[in-house]
């Protein structure tokens, strides 16, 4: 923690950076801070509570975080992989920003309990990760912690969904997409959600349609999810910030994983890592496109 | 408010037999936004044209739809009728209502409402088409030649005597391909060297062409009228600028048993060598696997192993440290030519589809050659000038076996295609061998005959009624060594009796495949290929030299088995196709290209990866006063093939094609679904 303030401090104090983005405690559990003086940097803290994905504002649309100077960010595996997209997509430069990495043990699946980490507790991401030391960053602070207790729930339901038939897999999608009020938070607060105009505001041709209906919404979240395929870090905030609780997590995480057996493809925090989208080669499984 | 216009063709019974073409003009008069709507017996025809003129003109038209055939047979011809009447090409349209319509459907009644369907679709696509101009780009009117064997050489010089600059590009040390290496050509028994060495000096000394041999190409880039190509000119370990030919270093080099390619591994030749006599250019190489001095240095070897050969060289033309250097050609068209290799029937084999011939024994019977060692063998310019021996002892051979159709026509084996010169060479080679050796008797086993070019029967004919050739049809199961004769195991057809049959030689007519690497070489100029490896052609009868990428032409062998006057006709042909492209400075295209909507436009650059043309570039924004605002994807409309890749890919949808936008496909799809 001290670390991480002594290293937020230096960083404004020496004109590297103009806000450091981290967390700092707020009233309903942690909360993300813009620190810009030394006594914000005080503030900083990281422990298991810290669910954000911070690497939201290194995003091109917030044009108001841009105005303020060069960022540096406190970032997790999982940010990380966030961060390293937007530089693979062009979206930005990896000298326009500082990455404060934590070494990360896995976080809680509500960030307002101040429970330790355990099987119970932990989110449901957390478990098996691999990215708990990112490598992108330009720092990297903290001890390591033991890895997150468990096996991924997201893994176990999963499971249950390829178990059903396709009528009783469409029937449950319905049913939870049922609930979306078109709200847009998922795509907001998606790192990986950046285009100018989403394709679901474009209204000339209405592909998506944008009141919450059936139609509108099954055609929306089947686009969000296949736009995020290859791409979706699993940081899991669309499924947080969603008012209606959809579980979309499950929803990224089946598509990550037929990336991952299609094309060999997981995504990681290396910003050369071609993506499978636009990367042709021989091998590739081509059973499906005969 | 639109206007259209209907037409709707009967294409004589095409479309009338199974579509009440009737209806379907009928139904489209109800629509809004049609304001004319007929049929016609044959709307292609002059007085059908004339109808669309006429209509545009007096009612007024803001679009046509012609509900007919396919567009690829006579889209142009009705754009250029619309153009005729006064309104934009691009914004008459057809509806395919024959290839998706008539042609597959039997039932009347179900007919007639989906060519409804497709007609109304267009229909609503139209009224939403906006004008479009055609694209204009320039013409880089130089060709690139790749091969230098006879298609080649004939397309080069085409070419180059057509008034056009020409890059021939030969992956061997000397241009001449398979051709210089054959000794008599069927059906006329003319020297093949006599008849191919001036073409070859020609192209040598032709002002216009530039001739890179010991070269391939590395990269291609750009497309029809403007692509860029890197050649690797490979290390040739010689000064060309030095080098007069004298040939003192091939008489020093003490490597001199290596098998000579050009002799089809019957002669040897040295490490620093050239080809063969009348090889243009006439210049060294060494040949750095089998050169002392190349070995000693891969060894580790502190000490200059060899040398000799530059100390032989009056002239320093001896380069032993040259590098493979890189050329860079801007040309406008590109023409592949690269031929053929022999089938090798061993029973190894580079690909697993191919099973060999292991019982033929070939590789291991040293007298059972195939039919290019035989050319050598007959060849005056030969490792035996000529004289017909056969390589294990030297012997006169007295009878010889000919097999044909060897790989070639056997799916079991791999190969289901004629290699379609192996009936009349067989010809050839018993009549050379009978000419040579009075009482020699040639067998020929045989599947049938297949001459049927100007001259070949009788050609084959004459071999067997002149020349006493004996013709067994029927197939050989087995080959084996006992002594010095071959025991060849047969089975004459006609007869119904088994054969064997003692041999003093067997020459194998082996099929035809194209050259290695022609995958590689294939995939740099995104053209395709079969399962063989031949190139593709984009259409077998009516576009036969031309590719599936605009600007590149094929000829000769590496598009199929072919012979000399077929390669040369198609090299030819290819060459006029060339020079036809060349006669404009200008190059028309169709407008329906991509098209980037940059305040959109995101720069996520998902196009630009996904792009098999290569048409999307990075354009960076700035505002008035030079700062970079962003970056967004542009679209080369040169390049552009109007695929739709980038704009299925773009996720926020700020890529559109032309003529087929968003708003014009939803409209198509509305329509459809009576919305």
């Amino acid at each position: 923690m001290q670390e991480l303030r002594e290293l937020a401090k230096k960083l404004l104090a020496e004109g590297a950076v103009k806000v450091v983005v981290g967390y700092a405690e707020g009233r309903q559990g942690v909360r993300p801070i813009f620190a810009a003086t030394p006594e914000d940097a005080d503030k900083l803290i990281f422990d298991p509570r810290c669910v954000q994905n911070l690497a939201t504002y290194l995003s091109p649309r917030r044009a108001h975080v841009a105005a303020l100077g060069k960022l540096a960010v406190v970032v997790k595996g999982c940010d990380a992989m966030a961060a390293a997209g937007m530089i693979r997509e062009a979206q930005r430069k990896r000298d326009d920003f500082v990455l404060i990495g934590v070494r990360c043990g896995g976080v809680l699946a509500d960030p307002r309990a101040s429970a330790a980490v355990t099987e119970a507790t932990v989110a449901a991401r957390c478990p098996g990760c691999e990215v708990r030391e990112p490598k992108i960053v330009d720092h990297l602070l903290g001890p390591l912690p033991p890895a997150p207790p468990g096996a991924s729930a997201l893994d176990a339901r999963i499971a249950e969904l390829d178990a059903m038939t396709p009528e009783e897999r469409f029937a449950f999608w319905t049913s939870e997409l049922a609930k979306c009020v078109r709200c847009n938070a998922c795509r907001e607060i998606c790192p990986m959600c950046f285009c100018v105009r989403c394709v679901c505001d474009k209204s000339q041709p209405q592909w998506i349609e944008s009141s919450p209906h059936a139609r509108g919404n099954l055609a929306w979240h089947m686009t969000r999810a296949l736009h995020q395929a290859g791409r979706c870090v699993g940081c899991g905030e669309c499924e947080r910030a969603c008012p209606v609780g959809i579980p979309l997590s499950l929803l990224n995480r089946k598509v990550a994983r037929v990336v991952a057996e299609r094309f060999d493809y997981v995504v990681s925090d290396d910003p050369e890592k071609p993506a499978p989208i636009g990367t042709y080669r021989l091998e590739d499984d081509q059973e499906f496109i005969r | 408010m639109s206007r259209i216009g209907v037409f709707v063709c009967h294409c004589g019974e095409n479309i009338g037999r199974t579509v009440d073409v009737a209806r379907v003009a009928e139904a489209m008069r109800g629509l809004p936004g049609v304001a004319h709507a007929v049929d016609y017996k044959y709307m292609c025809s002059d007085p059908g044209q004339a109808m669309i003129k006429q209509a545009i003109a007096e009612k007024q038209l803001t679009g046509v739809v012609v509900a007919a055939c396919s567009p690829h047979m006579h889209e142009k011809t009705f754009r250029r009728a619309a153009a005729g009447g006064g309104i934009n090409p691009f914004l008459c349209e057809m509806a395919n209502v024959r290839e998706h319509c008539s042609w597959i459907h039997e039932d009347r009644e179900k007919a007639t409402e989906k060519a409804i369907d497709i007609t109304r679709m267009i229909v609503e696509k139209v009224k939403r088409n906006a004008p479009l101009t055609t694209i204009r780009i320039p013409v880089e009117r130089r060709a690139l030649v790749i091969g230098g064997g006879i298609a080649g050489i004939q397309a080069a010089l085409d070419i180059a005597d057509g008034g056009r600059e020409v890059v021939l590009v030969e992956k061997e040390p000397s241009i001449g391909g398979h051709m210089s290496q054959l000794s008599e050509t069927f059906p006329t028994l003319d020297c093949s060297q006599c008849i191919l060495t001036p073409r070859m000096v020609e192209v040598f000394q032709h002002p216009r062409i530039k001739l890179l041999t010991y070269s391939e190409v590395e990269s291609v880039e750009g497309y029809i009228g403007n692509f860029k190509v890197k050649i690797r000119k490979k290390a040739r370990s010689i000064d060309e600028s030095k080098c007069n030919g004298c040939g003192e270093c091939q008489k020093t080099c003490p490597n001199r048993r290596i098998p000579s390619e050009f002799d089809q591994g019957l002669g040897k030749r040295t490490a620093i060598y050239v080809p063969f006599p009348q090889a243009v250019p006439n210049l060294p190489v060494i040949d750095r696997e089998k050169c002392s001095y190349f070995r000693g240095k891969a060894k580790g070897s502190k000490k200059e192993v060899c040398g000799k050969c530059r100390a032989a060289c009056g002239r320093g033309a001896i380069l032993f440290d040259q590098e493979d250097s890189f050329v860079e050609e801007k040309v406008g068209a590109i023409v592949v030519a690269t031929g053929y290799r022999l089938y090798e029937i061993g029973k190894e084999q580079d690909s697993e589809l191919l099973k060999g011939y292991g019982e033929y024994g070939y590789g291991t019977i040293p007298d059972v050659i195939d039919g290019l060692q035989f050319e050598r063998l007959a060849s005056a310019s030969g490792p035996t000038s000529g004289a017909i021996q056969r390589p294990s002892d030297g012997k006169v051979p007295k009878r010889i076996v000919f097999l044909q159709c060897i790989g070639s026509r056997d799916p079991a084996k791999g190969i289901e295609y004629c290699s379609k010169i192996c009936c009349m060479y067989v010809a050839k080679h018993t009549m050379l061998y009978r000419h040579k050796v009075h009482d020699g008797q040639a067998t020929v086993f045989y599947m049938d005959i297949r001459a049927n070019g100007k001259g070949y029967d009788e050609f084959v004919r004459r071999a067997i009624e002149e020349d006493g050739a004996r013709y067994v049809r029927g197939r050989v199961s087995r080959m084996y060594r006992d002594g010095d004769v071959i025991k060849v195991l047969g089975y004459d057809t006609v007869n119904g009796t088994p054969l064997s049959i003692d041999a003093d030689m067997v020459v194998l007519a082996t099929a035809m495949r194209p050259q290695p690497g022609i995958q590689g070489l294939a995939q740099k100029l995104s053209v395709s290929y079969d399962k063989h490896g031949f190139i593709n052609e984009a259409h077998p009868k009516l576009r036969p030299v031309e590719t599936n990428t605009a600007g590149v032409y094929v000829a000769g062998a590496c598009q199929s088995p072919r012979d000399i006057p077929d390669s040369v006709a198609m090299a030819s042909a290819a060459a006029s196709k060339v020079l036809g492209l060349f006669s404009n400075e200008e190059l028309e295209r169709e407008p329906t290209v991509a098209v980037v909507n940059a305040d959109l436009c995101t720069g996520c650059f998902h196009c630009e990866r996904v792009c098999a043309y290569g048409a999307i570039t990075r354009k960076e924004i700035r505002d008035r006063n030079g700062n970079l605002v962003k970056v967004v994807a542009d679209v080369n409309k040169g390049v552009c093939q109007g695929c739709g890749t980038c704009q299925a890919t773009c996720p926020s949808k700020s890529l559109e094609l032309a003529g087929f936008t968003d708003d014009q496909i939803y409209a198509a799809i509305n329509a459809f679904a009576e919305l």
